[in-house]
């Protein structure tokens, strides 16, 4: 790999963890539009308009060690983890691709 | 942080499995033109590319930002990355990976989900923010271009989702549409502003990553 985009993913892992040290402190708590939107159509928070079942607990609920929700160092991790993982997924899926 | 909310991650239960399917369809269609569209596309400084936009499309979509009406939302990038390649097919395989990590790890979005996710986030977004981007283009200049892009991107992909609810039975169509709309309106400008800041940054540092810039394959 060329230096320069050595110099990129550097650039690009460091800018992430520089968002993750920052969401879980700065981050708006506001509900999204979407959550908004059913807010505004009445829906429970925990609507669902169908059962389904057998769907693997998420590692990290919400962005968030899951025994220790509000913890906000943890809650950074949690994204730098997420960051990294995506950056190599995403390495291997455009290899594969290429093949 | 009530972090990364569900801004337009649809979760698990909001869309009937049938209709799920049908989504699913759809986005095995898409990732069928995106891997051929890699196999010419992608080289050794554009696979980096593809992984960092992932990754950095992760990252930011943790950080909501308050909208009027008590609200809030965060940058998607389907539109970014659309443009960035001049490919909507770069942004269908991003967003595959991205969504699919975030449902999977975090619970961010639905897994029965992922195929109306990418839908509107990648196929959507990307497709109306890069032919718009071209469109306008010309006439007012790449920079306002890719802001206004990447705001109807939003709007549109917002749209789609709240036409999906109303499909699915979830959202009223006389509420859902209009809220979905009004909220995307708002979010749709810090998509706009985030979409310019990155574009002017790689083409300030790395102007041969941005496929505009390569006379080969640049026909915006």
């Amino acid at each position: 790999m060329e230096k320069k985009d050595t110099y990129l993913i550097v650039v690009a892992v460091v800018i992430c963890i520089i968002i993750s040290c920052l969401s879980p402190y700065i981050a708006s708590g506001d509900p999204d539009g979407l959550e908004k939107s059913a807010e505004d159509s009445g829906l429970a928070e925990d609507f669902a308009i169908e059962e389904i079942n057998g769907i693997p607990d998420a590692i990290f609920p919400d962005y968030a060690f899951a025994d220790n929700p509000d913890s906000q160092p943890l809650q950074i991790v949690a994204l730098v983890i997420g960051a990294l993982v995506t950056l190599f997924v995403g390495f291997g899926v455009a290899y594969v691709v290429k093949k | 942080m009530e972090n990364g909310g569900i801004e337009l991650h649809i979760p698990d239960g909001f869309i009937p499995i049938t209709q799920c399917i049908i989504y699913y369809v759809i986005l095995i269609v898409a990732l069928y033109f995106s891997v051929k569209w890699a196999r010419s596309n992608l080289d050794e400084k554009r696979i980096p590319l593809l992984a960092v936009l992932a990754a950095g499309i992760f990252a930011i979509m943790s950080m909501n930002m308050p909208i009027p009406f008590g609200t809030s939302g965060h940058m998607v990038g389907g539109a970014l990355v659309a443009i960035v390649f001049l490919a909507p097919e770069a942004a269908v395989l991003v967003f595959t990976v991205v969504l699919l990590i975030q449902a999977l790890i975090f619970g961010d979005g639905g897994i029965t989900a992922l195929g109306a996710n990418v839908l509107n986030m990648a196929i959507i977004g990307g497709f109306v923010g890069l032919y718009t981007f071209k469109y306008l283009n010309g006439i007012i200049g790449k920079y306002p271009a890719a802001g206004i892009a990447a705001w109807l991107a939003t709007v549109l992909a917002a749209l789609a989702c709240a036409i999906e609810m109303a499909i699915a039975g979830t959202f009223p169509v006389n509420v859902g549409i209009p809220s979905m709309v009004l909220y995307h309106f708002f979010i749709g400008i810090i998509e706009a502003v985030l979409t310019v800041i990155v574009l002017m940054a790689l083409d300030k540092f790395r102007p041969d990553l941005l496929a505009w810039n390569n006379a080969t394959e640049g026909d915006a």
